[in-house]
């Protein structure tokens, strides 16, 4: 037998650092003695939490949490309550999607909430960027912040100096509240628009009138599953088992990334195309169903519109040779699995966000739609090209619906759709001034008449998550005052004036849906918010009640308000209906899944498009300056010899969550990740310190060899490790998508292509 | 035979996620720099693709734990009715016999309490009816409580490559090895 020494084990186990010499290491560093064991865990005690004393049954006080990241899976939590204090949370059994258990984020939550780093009082900084905080009170802040809003109404005569950046920190839906502030103030800024999903979403409204896909859940039920630029092993961990079922169930799983994800590595077949060459795929996919006489002609003939033109330019203009000299998969490969797909019914294709984070990316979603609905596939269970709905968001939107005060002068006319979560009725006379959310920078350079003054920011952290970093910093140089809201000392907060504490979740009222699944949960507040923080709509009534005492009638909203009774306002007669409560104190008894009449999205084959059919070709679309038909449209090109993708990592969401201390237990640090062939033309070796550059920026980091990326690929995940100086926006454009104007108020932006080179540092 | 419980570790289901990890330090606060359970990934001699699959493991619960056998005060108990082996932070001294001897690397040192301590299969947990908390946790069923003795699906093992053997603990632990897809690279 062979003998094992303790280093072999070490090495075998690949353990990250020797935790005695870590630890050995943190004692010599006196860290140990500045992260005490938190405040939940008393180092007093010699029994410890290890030891018989705990009792799990209780006594416990049980609230109904809800996860309210930026995610598809928006668990639902049940956290567990002693002496005021969250002392554990779990997954809520009784959904089914979240089903006892939650994901590496969510169960860091209680050293977010107890988090020795956590923004705890309102603070001043003397000179941004200088770390040189100064703890002030609530209302010394909120009367700075008053005075500045009153002076630049009084000097420009509209508030249209003030602006508001905010997009998924939270959603909350009573942290819509943030927007209604604004609008209580009077018309101002409004960055608007996504950065995270609006080619898709303009794509599937083009396509069938809105974006709406199946239930996750039915997915068990599909026959062949291609998931498509997208990871959700990943960001949908919660996804894993029905894709699973479905694969024990025989169906074939195939995904296709030009990454080798963690989802890939589960997958039956994996393709690994040329990046941002989807659409040339999905359009060859096409052209041979056509050859092979596999159209489903019933859905196309009774609910189809166009599909004759869009047939025509297939046969025009696509080959399966040309698709895979496009895409770089061999031409029977295609063909073996586009025969399989029409085949397989139902056969679904989940269409990942980072496809069309291109300028491409937009139209590249329509042709993958088009293949599914061509086969028959949409309105089916276990089919449909599932991208996201908001079918489940009908709430009331008080906290956003707020009237601007008498007098209010604002920008002329009619404003477009503020975002994808927009709900709210056009304005008459005057609108909000609404500026490119994901050119943050260029819009605050550029605006005049008045120029953007005064920024506030909330639910955001433009720094970490907005593009070209350079350019930011010169933005914010000409911004007067800058409010940031947060938990904690974010990249943005480097650059504010003043900080404001917010609270999380575990200490707010508020109610939860999803953007994939179709649960509903409540938001109870579990323990009293942490130091001096308030919620997003408690700002909003203290800064309402110190602005009216400045300047009378300046504000219209409420100037106290009770959270519950807040959360309780956004429910509905429809929102009861549709998830069969009689009230939302039924929510407490667990989430409640919508009474959907189908798993199946579009299952009576009525489309909210101008002809009520599946519109393969597209009249709105021709209208917008796109292509009426999907037709392929290039890639951009080239501006340095590697292509940069930055998408997202495991152990956070943006700029959420990496930064706990005890995520670097599993994560420790950055890494660009570059295939061992290319970096061997670099000289570079496993762990050398490289630095990435382009005409954005450069970036210095260590190098991790795998081939999990193309050899035309360097790849970093977007995260904010605190304390580390590491931010791929040094590095990405504000280059727009094709699509995203139409539904969310600005174009997206193409994350996906941008380039770059790299050398040893 | 005597019932032994352990874990199932489904490499074929699990995503590395982490989740079954953090799931224990929800559970017990650990200390930052401080882990009971921790994700491997598994080398490319094993599975070639780096960080693309993992075993994730805690304490094994040997059926002849050297924790317990190296323990001066007998601060390790073995629990006769289900084979977890508990370690009692009252009556441990710090003395780091266990550290340095169990070879999976299962107990810690807690510098601020200057005592070991290591995975309890969440036995509270499962004294009140509980799965432990990285099974209840995981999204995938990755992870599962077995008991050994019984325990007989086909396709698993006890030493899975990549995990050390070490036949004379007899760790308390089945593997599932993981899948990989059919690959088309450009």
């Amino acid at each position: 037998m062979e003998k094992w020494t303790h280093e072999m084990v070490e090495q075998a186990l690949q353990c990250p650092v020797s935790r005695r010499k870590f630890i050995k290491g943190l004692m010599a560093a006196g860290a140990l003695m500045a992260v005490p064991g938190g405040l939940l865990r008393s180092t007093a005690s010699a029994a410890g939490f290890a030891d018989e004393e705990i009792v799990y049954g209780g006594p416990y006080k049980v609230f109904r949490n809800a996860c309210p990241r930026n995610c598809y899976d928006t668990c639902s939590i049940k956290t567990f309550v002693k002496d005021g204090m969250v002392h554990f949370i779990e997954g809520a059994p009784e959904s089914t999607y979240t089903d006892g258990g939650l994901c590496v984020k969510g169960y860091s939550y209680w050293r977010q909430t107890y988090s020795p780093d956590r923004i705890k009082y309102p603070m001043r900084q003397e000179g941004r960027a200088s770390g040189n905080w100064k703890r002030i009170s609530w209302d010394e802040a909120l009367t700075t912040i008053a005075k500045k809003m009153l002076a630049l109404k009084e000097k420009d005569g509209s508030l249209l100096g003030l602006g508001l950046t905010k997009y998924s920190g939270n959603f909350g839906i009573t942290n819509y509240g943030v927007e209604g502030m604004m609008s209580s103030l009077g018309y101002t800024t409004r960055f608007v628009g996504t950065p995270c999903w609006p080619a898709g979403i303009d794509a599937q409204n083009y396509d069938m009138g809105d974006m709406w896909c199946n239930d996750p859940e039915d997915m068990v039920h599909s026959n062949y599953i291609i998931v498509w630029g997208g990871n959700p092993a990943w960001c949908s961990v919660h996804s894993m088992k029905y894709i699973y079922e479905a694969q024990e169930r025989g169906a074939k799983l195939l995904v296709i990334d030009p990454v080798y994800t963690q989802t890939a590595a589960k997958a039956d077949v994996y393709w690994q195309p040329k990046t941002g060459e989807d659409g040339a795929l999905a359009l060859g996919m096409a052209r041979h169903i056509v050859d092979k006489n596999m159209v489903d002609r019933n859905f196309v003939n009774a609910h189809g519109e166009g599909f004759d033109a869009f047939e025509t330019y297939l046969k025009k203009e696509v080959t399966l040779e040309w698709a895979s000299e496009k895409c770089g998969i061999p031409a029977d490969e295609i063909a073996k699995a586009a025969e399989e797909f029409a085949r397989a019914k139902p056969a679904t294709i989940w269409i990942g966000y980072g496809l069309q984070r291109h300028v491409n990316g937009g139209v590249s979603v329509r042709a993958i739609d088009a293949l599914v609905a061509m086969t028959g596939n949409v309105g089916k269970v276990g089919g449909g090209a599932r991208y996201g709905h908001l079918r489940t968001w009908g709430f009331n939107y008080n906290a956003l619906v707020q009237k601007q005060p008498k007098g209010s002068v604002g920008f002329g006319g009619k404003s477009g759709p503020k975002g994808e979560f927009d709900f709210a009725k056009g304005e008459t006379k005057f609108s909000d001034r609404t500026v490119n959310i994901n050119q943050t920078a260029r819009a605050i350079l550029t605006t005049t008449d008045p120029p953007v003054r005064m920024l506030w920011v909330s639910c955001k952290n433009p720094f970490s998550q907005d593009f070209d970093l350079n350019q930011m910093k010169k933005a914010f140089k000409q911004l007067e005052t800058v409010v940031v809201v947060d938990k904690f000392f974010t990249k943005t907060a480097e650059y504010a004036d003043i900080v404001l504490p917010v609270t999380t979740n575990f200490e707010e009222w508020t109610v939860n849906v999803s953007y994939w699944h179709y649960w509903l949960g409540i938001n109870e507040q579990a323990i009293k918010p942490m130091y001096e923080s308030k919620s997003n709509i408690e700002i909003a009534a203290a800064l309402s009640k110190k602005i009216n005492e400045l300047s009378p009638g300046a504000c219209t909203y409420p100037t106290q308000i009770d959270t519950k009774a807040w959360m309780e306002k956004e429910f509905n007669t429809g929102i009861h209906d549709f998830f069969g409560i009689d009230s939302w104190k039924d929510l407490r008894k667990g989430p409640r899944k919508a009474k959907l009449p189908s798993s199946a999205a579009w299952s009576d084959g009525k489309f909210k498009t101008p002809s009520g059919k599946y519109e393969f070709y597209s009249k709105l679309a021709a209208e917008h300056g796109h292509d009426g038909l999907p037709k392929y449209k290039s890639n951009r090109k080239p501006t340095a010899p590697f292509r940069l993708l930055t998408p997202h990592s495991k152990f956070n969401i943006h700029s959420q969550f990496q930064h706990l201390d005890v995520m670097e237990d599993f994560n420790p640090e950055p890494y660009v990740y570059i295939h061992p062939a290319s970096a061997a033309e670099k000289g570079i070796a496993d762990g050398d310190r490289v630095r990435v550059f382009n005409k954005v920026g450069e970036l210095k980091i260590k190098a991790r060899l795998t081939d999990n990326v193309p050899r035309d690929v360097l790849l970093m995940y977007e995260a904010w490790f605190n304390k580390k100086d590491f931010n791929v926006q040094n590095l990405v454009d504000d280059t727009p998508a094709d699509m995203g104007l139409f539904k969310t108020g600005a174009p997206g932006v193409a994350i996906h292509d941008q380039f770059a080179d790299v050398t040893r540092a | 035979m005597k019932k032994q419980l352990g874990f199932l570790v489904d490499a074929r289901r699990c995503i590395g996620c982490f989740t079954c990890a953090m799931a224990c330090k929800n559970q017990y606060h650990q200390p930052p720099g401080l882990v009971w359970r921790y994700v491997h990934p598994l080398k490319e001699e094993v599975f070639p693709h780096r960080e693309r699959a993992f075993l994730t493991l805690a304490c094994n619960h040997c059926e002849r734990p050297t924790c317990l056998e190296v323990c001066p005060v007998s601060a390790y108990t073995k629990r006769s009715e289900d084979g977890v082996v508990v370690h009692h932070q009252k009556k441990c001294i710090g003395c780091g016999n266990c550290i340095r001897s169990c070879p999976y690397g299962a107990p810690k040192y807690n510098p601020a309490l200057k005592k070991a301590e290591k995975c309890s299969l969440c036995w509270q947990r499962l004294d009140d009816g509980l799965k432990p908390a990285c099974v209840q946790g995981c999204p995938t069923g990755a992870i599962d409580l077995i008991d050994t003795a019984t325990f007989d699906a086909p396709d698993t093992l006890q030493y899975i490559a990549g995990f050390p053997r070490f036949p004379n603990l007899n760790p308390s632990i089945r593997f599932r090895p993981p899948r990989q897809p059919l690959e088309i690279r450009r």
